[in-house]
């Protein structure tokens, strides 16, 4: 009886985050749970931090321009997500700031590693 | 140098998994916790959605209820904070030893290339026992750093042991950030 409970709640559990997907790529999705929102900026912020180290470490943009462009780059995609695809009411998460800050300390660091990592290991030799 | 950069991340994700391993061992899965954790994210949302209801109204009645319940949030989250803390000392302390032992490993060697000059502030972290003066040179104590604050806080929230929004909200500066960040 236990085991097949806990097989049903996975089997939600899946089916859930499988609307969470849906949603966060669909645009004006409802977002009754504001946690949920909130999640989805959160790892969307990581992976532009990721791809966005990535792409600055391959270019290779150097300097306080590349840490400036990640922050305008950032919070931009993330703005034009809230404001034009999902068109959220902001102000039931807080104002913009909020979303503006969610996950940014987390996304900047990765994308410093990522940054930092690929620039060193593929043109690490050559001074600036 | 690429080789060592590499070996920090993977040093500082096991480090992360480590540490909260052993937090789960020691706190997440003892029933106080969880009953304590539950207990706080519910009164938290419930103060959430009363504070949105009664916003502005200068009702004496529901502002003393509010305050009452503020009062009783912030006892639970002192009780979840101390129930943390003891066994976050054990693992501070056994992560400090490891620590000081990578940095000896790693002890004036330059791990990483960075693409910018770091400010001043920054230097005696980045530049940390290298020798020269090319600040770009990045020292294995500022790379792990970097690696722990991203890793270790989304392995977290993938684990689902990051406090909830509504909690770090309400709870003040007690449980508003991750315990050991930086660790």
């Amino acid at each position: 009886m236990s085991t097949k409970s806990k097989t049903l709640d996975s089997a939600s559990k899946i089916k859930l985050n499988d609307s969470v997907w849906k949603k966060a790529f669909s645009s004006n999705a409802e977002w009754p749970d504001k946690e949920e929102f909130l999640d989805v900026i959160y790892w969307m912020r990581q992976a532009i931090g990721i791809v966005l180290g990535l792409c600055w470490g391959l270019l290779p943009l150097k300097g306080f321009l590349g840490l400036l462009l990640f922050v305008v780059v950032n919070a931009a995609v993330i703005y034009f997500y809230v404001s034009s695809i999902q068109n959220v009411d902001e102000e039931e998460f807080g104002g913009m700031w909020e979303i503006t800050k969610e996950g940014f300390m987390t996304s900047f660091a990765g994308f410093l590693v990522t940054w930092i990592i690929m620039y060193t290991g593929l043109h690490g030799t050559s001074s600036l | 140098m690429w080789g060592d950069s590499l070996l920090i991340v993977f040093i500082s994700i096991c480090t992360a998994l480590l540490g909260e391993g052993l937090t789960w061992i020691l706190v997440y899965r003892t029933e106080k916790y969880q009953k304590l954790k539950v207990e706080v994210e519910r009164q938290s949302k419930k103060l959430e959605r009363r504070k949105e209801a009664h916003g502005d109204s200068l009702d004496k009645q529901h502002k003393k209820k509010i305050e009452r319940e503020e009062e009783r949030l912030k006892n639970n989250n002192r009780d979840l904070s101390l129930d943390k803390m003891k066994s976050m000392f054990a693992i501070g302390f056994a992560f400090t030893a490891l620590l000081s032992m990578f940095n000896s490993i790693f002890d004036g060697r330059v791990v990483a290339k960075l693409p910018f000059h770091p400010i001043s502030w920054i230097q005696g972290l980045s530049h940390r026992n290298l020798p020269g003066d090319d600040y770009t040179d990045c020292s294995f104590i500022f790379l792990y750093i970097l690696c722990t604050m991203s890793i270790r806080q989304n392995i977290q929230k993938l684990l689902g042991f990051a406090p909830s929004r509504a909690a770090s909200k309400q709870g003040g500066a007690l449980f508003a950030a991750p315990p050991g960040q930086f660790k």
